[in-house]
Formats: structure tokens, C-alpha cells, sequence
């Protein structure tokens, strides 16, 4: 069996590749370049998955909108008169004309710059110039603008699929939702955004980022040394080290770095200044739930597909602020097999102060930001990444990626049976189980057809 | 000195220590202009920007950032530069800082208030495609015994998505 071929659509052979990597931890590198997978990808993972679009507090008002994507596409996201929410391709029913045209407003209904057709914002057609000349007779109600096939949110956070057979966003999210609850759910306030996303547009695939988010701690040691040295962040590398790695269910993974014994000294809540965390109750989300944010110093995670959450104590200038809470979400929005588009937001608990708040947000510039200290290392080896992906070596070498640390014999990660939540969770985050778990989850819903889900829980496996 | 004169003068001033001050950034040499250029009490800010309708303005959004820096998170970004694992810039990118149109005004209270447009090139690696930001600066600069530094730089850019991979270098 020869890998050199000349036939046109290799995404069968690479996902074949990764359905027999994955139990001994080995991905196929054109996973990460070939053009055949990304067009798949679109169909398949993009076109299907629920997907993060935006947060509520950006759009407080009736008539706020914000223009996002699913996939490569444009959505508006608008709050309609009666306060809902719809998410509405942008395209009118007429020629396919974007109807907007700013990434931010508010309105009342958007037209077409084309000819005029005019719609509200729940996506229904008003009218047309001259009307009763051009359409008169028309249905209009036939004619309204597409939109996502089901719209979502959980704390603030609005998701949306194009497939009507998906899952409902809980069922979706499984025992993510567990952990959500803990990042975002933490008081009676919730969250909100500092201020519009970031965007910024990268040489790499966007599988690295959700790669990296589902809980490569790894990486700390080496790629982002740099960050000790200025005293960025409180933790020692090795210290960081300790915690959990977990796979909240099939495609979602987080990671949490704590102290084995939970009342050893350090940052809690993630670093939030006491004054917030003495807000923090057991009022919206269970015991359980409380105890492990109380333990936590950092988490990472990744909602399958695109979506990651990041949470942790940092400062952009350790020698005259000390550490605190930042908390940012992204999306790895992809733009081709070797572009990605980061979408990088800072959130802060509404009850904190604006002080607290510029503090967080400037400490989140300073490090998770294309500016900042730790974000500006990781897009580095990630470009490097797709071009290996793409690379004929990778295809014509069979080349494979490593993933084999904590897997059974391999390093000091090992499966513990005593944790609070859902999932499968593993002692210390030397493990690379969380990757595999995205991976198989992705997998799944590269090969299904048309209808089908590849399980949701663990159980149905 | 005329009026005429002393603009004269001020534009050739301002010109040599922009001129200056991209010569040691192109060189490398971000310590010596943080230290010889920077005022202890820099605002340094590049603000975000998005596509709105003209009706909204020019797109900037009001206090979002994707850099918001003062004298000592601005030594952070010096001292990690040093650091033996600033992967971001080791190798170093090639950086050009082309700048032109400059517009100084002399202020009341001495300080200088400047325009200037800026056209950055950067190139990684083998990269044959450079990396363009083009933008406009708007700088005070304030004597501090004698020495012109720099007090406010607000960074407008000429694009809402940014198309380089990370920030680590100096407007």
C-alpha cells in the first residue's frame, strides 16, 4: 500500500488514518493542512455543531446587533422588538446580497443595498420599493431571510446550528454544562464582555487552537518560559502541573491546574480579588461545583468545535500588580485550511468594580491578547503546524503526530475514579487524553451522514 | 523668531526624533528607546476598531484595546524580548517603520501634539509576502529636563481584523 496517489479527495484515507491513530495516540499531520479535510470540515463540523456566535451583554438593547460567522459565513445576531435573539444568514432572499454591512449597530431592519428588499429583525420580509409594481401578489411570508436552525445560550453565551436534526444545546453540551456553571455561574450577577471581540488573522489551522485549549499545560514549560521571567504569572510551572484533566463528555475537554491538598495556599477562584470571590455561592450551582472553582487556579477548556474559555491570575507587569483573574473566551474561526481568524473577548463578573474590571482587562491585554505575553508565542509554532500539515512529506512519509502522554504505561497521568463531576477525569495534566477525546468526538462527526450524531455521553460508546 | 520660523523649526525637531525613534526600533534596540525616548508616565494605546455605518463614526470602540500599556507593562514587553525564550521574536522579525506626514502643533502647556502616518513592513523566516500595518499616530511629547519624550501614543490602524500574528513588535 502506497500513500502517493493522484486521486482528488484525500479526506477518507487521513480520517481512516485517524480512526486507527487514535487508540495508540497518533494523528495523521495532514489532519492539520489538507485541503480536502477543511472543505469536509465545513460541511460536517461547521455545518452541523453548535457554534459560539456571541454574548448577550453585546447586545443589550432591542435592535443591538453584532455580524458573526458559523463556519466561513456571516450571521447577524440581533435582538428583535420583542427582546429574543435570532441569528439570520446574511444574504437576501433575493440575489443573496449581504444585508450588513457594519460588525456592530442597532436598527430596526436591515436592506438589501442591492435593490431595496427590506426585512425586520426576526428576518421578515417588510417590503420592496414600489411593491405592488414589482412583487404585488407575492407571499411574503415565504420570502423572509434564512436563519440558523436552532439558536441556544447558557450563561450569556449564544450558540446556534445549521442542522435541524442537532441535538438541543444542553444535550449538546453534556457534561460541559457542568463546567460552565462553575466558570460563569459562579454568583446571582453572571458575566459580562469588556467591551468587542479582538480579531486577528493567522497562518495556521484553527484545529491548533482548540487543540491547545483543551488542556495543553504542557506547552507552558518551554513555549512560554518567557512569561516566569517577567513575572506574569503566579504559578510555577511545575506546581501548575498539578490538577486535573478532563473529558466532560464526547468533543469537550477543560483542564484545571490545582494543589493536590485543598488547603494548601495559593490563587483560588481563578484569581478573582477576594472582595468578588466573597460573592461566590453555592446558591445557582451544587456544592460539588463551588468547591472545585474554590480549588482551582486555572481553567482551560474547549466547547467542540471552536469555542474555547480560559481562566486563570495574570498580570501584564508583575512588578507593580500582583496577579488577578482574567477571563477571556475565542473562537478559531476558520477561514481556510491554513487561515485562522482568533476572535478573542475579556469577560468580568458584573458585580465587580470598574477599577476591578480595568485591572482584569488590562492584565488580559498584557498576556492573552495578540499583544500579550503569553498569546504572542502560541501563534508561532501553530503556523508551523499547518505547514506541516500541508506539507507532500507529511502525505507521501505517512507522518504521524505524537499523542501518547498519560496513556496507560506512559508518564504519571492516570485515570482517578473520585471526582465531583461528569466525565472522565484524570490526576496531574501530564495527559494528552483530552486532546484525544476532542479528536475522536471530531472523528465522529466527520464520518457521519447526513442526520446521524455520533454519541453524545460516554455510556452510549 | 517668526512664528513661521519657530514651525519651521519644530516640524525639523520633530522629524529628527520620530526619525530617531523608529531607527532604534528597526535596529532592535527597544531598551534604548524605552529608556532615552519613553516617559515614566506613558499612555500607550492601540485602540480596537470595527466596520460601522458612517453615521457612527470612524469605528473606534470607545476604551477596548488590543494594546493598553503604561511604562511598566511596556518594560515587561522589553524585558521578555531579552528573555532566552521570547520565541515571538527570536529569530527577530525584519521590521520597517516608514514614517511621513508628519504634522507637529506646539501646545500651551509645551507640550507637542503630532500627527504622523506609518507604514510598518515585517517579514519572519523566508517569508517573501511581508506583513503590512498602516496606520496614523497621535503623539504628545513632553520635555522632561530638556529631553523630548514620549507621553501619549495612540495607534490608529488602518483595519479591524489584524493580519500579523501576534503584536510583539513597537509601533
Amino acid at each position: 500500500m502506497t500513500n502517493f496517489t493522484n486521486r482528488t479527495d484525500n479526506s477518507e484515507r487521513i480520517l481512516d488514518q485517524l480512526e486507527a491513530g487514535l487508540p495508540v495516540g497518533e494523528l495523521p499531520a495532514s489532519l492539520y493542512g489538507s485541503k480536502e479535510i477543511y472543505e469536509r470540515e465545513k460541511r460536517n463540523v461547521f455545518g452541523r455543531c453548535w457554534v459560539f456566535l456571541a454574548h448577550e451583554s453585546e447586545i443589550p438593547a432591542k435592535g443591538d446587533y453584532v455580524l458573526r460567522k458559523v463556519g466561513e459565513d456571516n450571521f447577524v445576531v440581533v435582538r428583535d422588538e420583542q427582546g429574543e435573539i435570532n441569528v439570520l444568514f446574511d444574504a437576501c432572499r433575493h440575489r443573496g446580497v449581504q444585508i450588513c454591512r457594519a460588525d456592530s449597530g442597532n436598527t430596526s431592519h436591515f436592506r438589501c443595498p442591492y435593490h431595496g428588499w427590506t426585512y425586520d429583525t426576526k428576518g421578515n420580509l417588510i417590503g420592496a420599493p414600489l411593491w405592488k409594481n414589482a412583487f404585488g401578489g407575492m407571499d411574503k411570508s415565504s420570502n423572509g431571510l434564512a436563519g440558523a436552525a436552532k439558536v441556544g445560550s447558557k450563561h450569556g453565551l449564544i450558540f446556534a446550528t445549521l442542522d435541524p436534526t442537532a441535538p438541543s444545546l444542553d444535550d449538546y453540551l453534556g457534561g460541559m454544562g457542568w463546567y460552565l456553571d462553575l466558570v460563569f455561574g459562579l454568583n446571582e450577577h453572571g458575566v459580562e464582555v469588556l467591551g468587542a471581540p479582538q480579531r486577528f488573522v493567522i497562518d495556521a489551522n484553527w484545529k491548533s487552537g482548540a487543540d491547545n485549549f483543551s488542556g495543553d499545560d504542557y506547552h507552558l514549560g518551554t513555549l512560554h518560559k518567557s512569561v516566569w521571567e517577567i513575572g506574569a504569572f503566579p504559578v510555577s510551572f511545575q506546581d501548575n502541573m498539578m490538577g486535573y484533566h478532563i473529558q466532560a463528555s464526547p468533543g469537550h475537554s477543560l483542564s484545571f491546574s490545582m494543589a493536590p491538598n485543598d488547603d494548601e495556599p495559593g490563587p483560588k477562584f481563578f484569581g478573582y480579588p477576594e472582595r468578588v470571590a466573597e460573592t461566590f455561592t453555592s446558591e445557582r450551582i451544587s456544592e460539588d461545583q463551588l468547591n472545585v472553582a474554590r480549588r482551582s487556579r486555572v481553567f482551560v477548556g474547549n466547547v467542540f468545535p471552536n469555542f474555547s474559555i480560559l481562566a486563570l491570575p495574570m498580570t501584564e507587569d508583575g512588578a507593580n500588580f500582583p496577579p488577578t483573574a482574567v477571563l477571556t473566551i475565542r473562537t478559531w474561526q476558520p477561514v481556510s485550511e491554513g487561515k485562522v481568524e482568533i476572535w478573542n473577548w475579556f469577560c468580568a463578573y458584573k458585580n465587580m468594580t470598574e477599577e476591578e474590571k480595568q485591572r482584569s482587562y488590562r492584565a488580559g491585554l498584557g498576556t492573552f491578547s495578540m499583544g500579550g505575553s503569553f498569546e504572542m508565542d502560541d501563534t508561532e509554532p501553530w503556523i508551523t503546524v499547518a505547514r506541516t500539515g500541508r506539507s507532500t512529506a507529511a502525505e507521501v512519509l505517512d507522518f504521524k503526530l505524537n499523542y501518547q502522554m498519560g496513556m496507560p504505561g506512559i508518564g504519571i497521568g492516570h485515570p482517578v475514579d473520585d471526582w465531583a463531576g461528569p466525565g472522565k477525569a484524570f490526576w496531574t495534566r501530564y495527559e494528552e487524553g483530552v486532546q484525544r477525546n476532542l479528536f475522536k468526538f471530531y472523528l465522529g462527526m466527520m464520518k457521519a451522514e447526513p442526520g446521524q450524531w455520533p454519541a453524545l455521553t460516554f455510556d452510549e460508546d | 523668531m517668526s512664528t513661521q520660523e519657530s514651525v519651521v523649526n519644530l516640524r525639523a525637531e520633530i522629524k529628527e526624533w520620530l526619525f530617531r525613534e523608529a531607527e532604534l526600533l528597526d535596529d532592535g534596540l527597544e531598551r534604548t528607546w524605552l529608556e532615552d525616548m519613553v516617559s515614566r508616565d506613558i499612555v500607550y494605546q492601540l485602540p480596537l476598531r470595527q466596520t460601522v455605518e458612517r453615521a457612527r463614526g470612524a469605528g473606534w470602540v470607545e476604551g477596548t484595546f488590543h494594546l493598553d500599556e503604561r511604562y511598566g507593562s511596556l518594560n515587561s514587553r522589553v524585558a521578555r524580548n531579552e528573555s532566552a525564550y521570547a520565541w515571538a521574536e527570536d529569530p527577530p522579525s525584519r521590521i520597517r517603520h516608514f514614517v511621513t506626514n508628519v504634522r507637529p502643533v506646539a501646545n500651551d502647556d509645551g507640550t507637542v501634539s503630532v500627527r504622523s502616518n506609518l507604514l510598518i513592513y515585517r517579514t519572519r523566516q523566508d517569508n517573501v509576502v511581508p506583513q503590512l500595518l498602516s496606520g496614523e499616530r497621535h503623539d504628545v511629547l513632553r520635555r522632561e529636563d530638556g529631553v523630548l519624550r514620549l507621553l501619549e501614543r495612540r495607534i490608529l490602524l488602518d483595519m479591524t481584523a489584524i493580519g500579523t500574528h501576534n503584536l510583539s513588535i513597537f509601533f
